[in-house]
């Protein structure tokens, strides 16, 4: 059986991250629009290893640098979640809606 | 310079460096500095003048190259500038130099008190400089810069008086249709060099002798040249901006628009004396023109009631003569003519000034009369001028008017071209010529007095720097005709003077040489025109007091007289109306199309500007979007290129 | 292939999910799928180690946060009509075309991958040893700026909830309700 090469698992991960993009710009309640942000980071960390493996041709030390980053990407991630919900708390706690349009004083 | 001649060339030097004095620090001078400056350098070009035609004596065929500058050298062609100093050049000189020095004297007196004083001496100066260049050159490019430089001049005298509309406008219209003249000019200058592969004078006229006789292209360049000489000696149809040049202070007229500057076209003739030699086509056209402006000019002059237009419809008149005598090959006559001219003319006009200066600005002749009485000096100098001009037997006038009629009727060269009928225009216009300046004349200093007591209290003679000028103005008026009596039967000094220089032994204009009889009745001719338009005149305003033919001076003839002929009225429709429509219409397409092309950009920056505004709503979700369109344009151009390679 | 097709479909399926579903608790189950998912494709692609890490991580500490602050918010998850309407359509656009921009940029160039043997030999194992060897070899620095992020991240969020809490006690204290704005 051969395995699925390269460019369809990158085009599944531009496949997870245009939908984790268009869910940033849909979704209202700002706790779903995390999730789609969330969703973006692990499909460039599909992205990352699927590469990783390509590479894997040049040798150990550069395919294992790819599956490195992957791990510190993972670290960024969950450190920037928890500060994230921690912003969220503090903001929503005590309004009624999480609605992302009433935060309309961000302009010129 | 081993040549006493060649210092001639140092004249338009010593111009110009008074123009500059004059022009650049001549505020700060106080009066009469300015003009004892500017006088003394005239003066000094005319004793330069003087040495070289003293020099000149007694040399056959004398002339003397001075080259100035290796100007151009491409190829084959060569063009360097240089002076040439030869009979004509330096007869010339010696007009422009001597009558010059003493308009510049006068006009100490005239130009007294006048705020521009300085600047009215440096143009003079700058003048003098640019009609010495004109006539010393040695080349056609040389010459050009004389003459355009003299444009310049006259358009800035012409509209000395600029706070005055009309004198700038008048300054201008002197410019312009001096230009339309020049594109002729130029245009034979470029035919010249094309064809005989020259702009040098003489070598050009030595290529003209060997080119077949009467050919097209002579006769087209003689064309060209006679529009550019008609542009700057006012002949038809190019006369009309000397009546307007009137505007300028009178001295200015008189140097200027007498004496000097519009014989230029005169002497362009003349010294391509040999290349009109061979095409009798363009010399009768040359000629024809002439007898044309003559006439009607004199015609015109007959209605004028401003002193200085009579005398400017005169000059043109008497231009026509001249243009006449080159015509038929005479062209020694011709330069006789503006030699003679140059004095009465100029004396004229000197005293046309005097009287202006004397009744404070008054320059209508209906409001003159009885000045001879109380200025003895200009009225009795300005008697010998206007008999003079008449052509009165022994002043000068009359010698060299005679020998232009005289050729013309003894043409050959434009045998078949109506030479008798340029003989019969030319005694016309004589006989009329004798009535106006009779009625000038008698109009200002005779008869009864037409002024206001206030003005007729200020009449004075002028002072001695100007009286001085008119009466030696008038001796040359009497005797200057001596130098060129009638060859059949008397010495004639400026024929011998003049005829190597203007025909340079290149070839050779025949004339008829008939019985002494017919040269006695032609003279008899001319006196008796002079004679009759005298009588006529006297007649018409001593005698009757001008109350003949009422009529006839309110009738539209008169009218048509007193409107210069209707050319300006014509120019006006044709002309100055095409270009003011086109200008009108451009201006509605300017303010219609362009205009509002222009407003509409602007608002259409105000419409893209309100909608680029709505991008800034405050709404992340839309600023993500703007983001993440971004990026995706970016990703599909590297996709494009990816797949394109 | 097989495999990978399944993996994808799962993969999308659970996306959309994350994308499209109206309550707070079911997106975040989707998503938590789609990570489980996730880490299945990393052991197909010869990351073992990165699979452990993205269920222990990932789908278990990071996703059991988010559901216990959708929980704890207690969010409905109803979404009114909004002004921004033409947004939907705008970024399905936009992200499609991103997405086929990609997909056809990686697919005009195909390179050859290694055989499954081969990758064995490369990453010998589950990988342990390389990602260590890498992390405190070439990313020493990486490494540790990222522990101070965490725990700048650990004292962000505790300093975030302790000026609230504060507030809030205060007002109780005072006399007025937990929350700060009334009671509303």
């Amino acid at each position: 059986m051969a395995a699925a090469p390269t460019e369809a698992w990158v085009a599944l991960s531009a496949a997870l991250f245009a939908i984790g993009a268009i869910g940033v710009l849909t979704r209202r309640s700002a706790i779903l629009v995390f999730l789609s942000v969330e969703l973006m980071l692990n499909a460039a960390n599909l992205a990352l290893v699927a590469f990783s493996r390509q590479w894997a041709s040049a040798g150990t030390a550069v395919a294992m640098s790819g599956q490195t980053v992957v791990f510190i990407v993972l670290a960024v991630a969950a450190a920037e979640v928890a500060v994230g919900l921690g912003i969220l708390v503090a903001i929503f706690r005590d309004r009624v809606s999480t609605d992302v349009d009433n935060l309309s004083e961000v302009r010129l | 310079m081993s040549d006493l001649a060649a210092w001639l060339v140092l004249a338009p030097a010593l111009a110009l460096l008074g123009a500059l004095i004059n022009g650049l620090f001549g505020r700060s001078l106080k009066e009469p500095l300015p003009g004892i400056l500017a006088t003394v350098l005239a003066g000094a070009t005319f004793v330069l003048s003087l040495i070289a035609f003293v020099a000149l004596q007694g040399r056959d065929h004398a002339v003397v190259d001075v080259m100035l500058w290796p100007y151009l050298q491409a190829g084959g062609f060569d063009l360097s500038l240089g002076m040439r100093i030869d009979a004509l050049s330096v007869l010339m000189m010696l007009i422009i130099t001597g009558v010059g020095s003493l308009i510049h004297l006068y006009s100490i007196g005239y130009m007294h008190g006048d705020a521009g004083h300085a600047r009215y001496f440096s143009l003079m100066n700058l003048f003098l400089a640019a009609m010495s260049v004109l006539v010393l050159a040695d080349s056609f490019v040389l010459m050009f810069v004389g003459w355009e430089g003299v444009g310049v001049c006259s358009m800035l005298l012409i509209g000395f008086w600029y706070q005055t509309k009309t004198n700038a406008d008048a300054g201008r219209k002197a410019f312009i249709v001096n230009r339309i003249g020049d594109v002729g000019f130029l245009l034979a200058m470029f035919l010249t060099a094309a064809t005989f592969g020259t702009l040098s004078i003489a070598e050009a006229n030595q290529a003209a002798v060997t080119s077949p006789f009467g050919s097209a292209t002579l006769a087209l360049i003689g064309i060209l040249f006679l529009v550019g000489a008609a542009g700057k000696s006012a002949q038809l149809p190019l006369q009309v901006w000397l009546p307007d040049a009137m505007a300028g202070p009178t001295p200015v007229s008189a140097l200027i628009h007498a004496a000097t500057m519009v014989t230029a076209g005169v002497y362009l003739i003349a010294r391509t004396a040999p290349l009109y030699a061979m095409t009798p086509l363009a010399s009768a056209a040359v000629a024809w023109v002439g007898a044309a402006t003559a006439l009607i000019a004199a015609y015109a002059a007959f209605a004028q009631t401003d002193v200085k237009k009579i005398l400017a419809y005169s000059t043109i008149s008497q231009l026509g003569y001249m243009f006449v005598a080159v015509g038929v090959g005479a062209y020694w006559v011709a330069i006789f003519h503006v030699f003679t001219h140059a004095f009465f003319k100029a004396l004229l006009f000197l005293a046309c000034g005097s009287v202006i200066h004397a009744l404070d600005g008054e320059q209508d002749i209906r409001r003159m009369g009885g000045l001879g009485a109380r200025m003895k000096v200009t009225g009795a100098t300005a008697l010998i001028a206007t008999l003079a001009i008449a052509g009165v037997p022994l002043l000068s006038g009359f010698f060299s008017k005679d020998a232009i009629l005289a050729h013309a009727f003894t043409s050959v060269h434009l045998d078949g071209y109506g030479r008798y009928g340029l003989y019969g225009v030319l005694l016309l216009t004589a006989a009329m010529t004798a009535f106006y300046m009779f009625r000038w004349y008698y109009r200002i200093f005779a008869g009864e007095s037409r002024m206001d007591a206030k003005t007729a209290a200020k009449v004075h003679e002028s002072p001695a720097v100007m009286t001085v000028p008119l009466a030696v103005l008038a001796l040359f008026a009497v005797l200057a005709g001596y130098l060129g009596l009638p060859e059949f039967a008397f010495p004639n000094w400026i024929a011998q003077w003049l005829q190597p220089a203007t025909l340079g032994g290149l070839t050779t204009v025949p004339f008829e040489h008939p019985a002494l009889w017919i040269e006695w009745s032609l003279i008899l001719a001319s006196v008796v025109a002079a004679g009759v338009g005298l009588a006529l005149g006297w007649w018409i305003y001593a005698v009757r007091n001008g109350a003949v033919f009422t009529g006839l001076a309110e009738g539209p003839l008169a009218r048509l007289s007193r409107a210069g002929a209707g050319f300006d009225a014509a120019y006006r429709a044709i002309v100055v109306g095409a270009a003011e429509g086109s200008a009108g219409g451009v201006s509605v397409l300017d303010r219609d199309l362009v205009d509002r092309g222009l407003l509409g950009l602007g608002s259409t920056a105000t419409i893209l500007g309100r909608l680029a505004a709505r991008l800034q709503n405050g709404f992340v979700r839309a600023y993500a979007l703007a983001m993440l369109a971004g990026v995706t344009v970016l990703v599909l151009v590297v996709a494009w290129l990816g797949v394109r390679t | 292939m097989v495999v990978f097709a399944i993996l994808a479909a799962l993969m999308v399926i659970g996306a959309i999910g994350v994308v499209t579903l109206r309550q707070p608790v079911h997106a975040a189950l989707s998503l938590v799928a789609t990570l489980l998912t996730l880490a299945v494709a990393y052991i197909q692609l010869h990351a073992h180690f990165l699979a452990a890490i993205q269920v222990i991580v990932y789908a278990g500490a990071i996703m059991v946060l988010f559901l216990f602050v959708i929980m704890m918010l207690n969010l409905r998850g109803d979404e009114p009509p909004s002004r921004l309407g033409w947004i939907r359509p705008a970024a399905w656009i936009v992200g499609v075309a991103a997405a086929a921009g990609i997909a056809v940029t990686v697919f005009s160039d195909p390179r050859q991958a290694l055989t499954a043997a081969e990758l064995t030999g490369v990453f010998r194992g589950s990988g342990i040893e390389g990602v260590a060897d890498q992390l405190f070899g070439r990313f020493v620095l990486s490494f540790q700026l990222v522990g101070v992020l965490l725990l700048t991240g650990i004292i962000g969020a505790v300093g975030l909830v302790q000026g609230k809490a504060a507030a809030m006690d205060r007002n109780v204290a005072v006399g007025g309700t937990r929350t700060s704005d009334g009671g509303r």
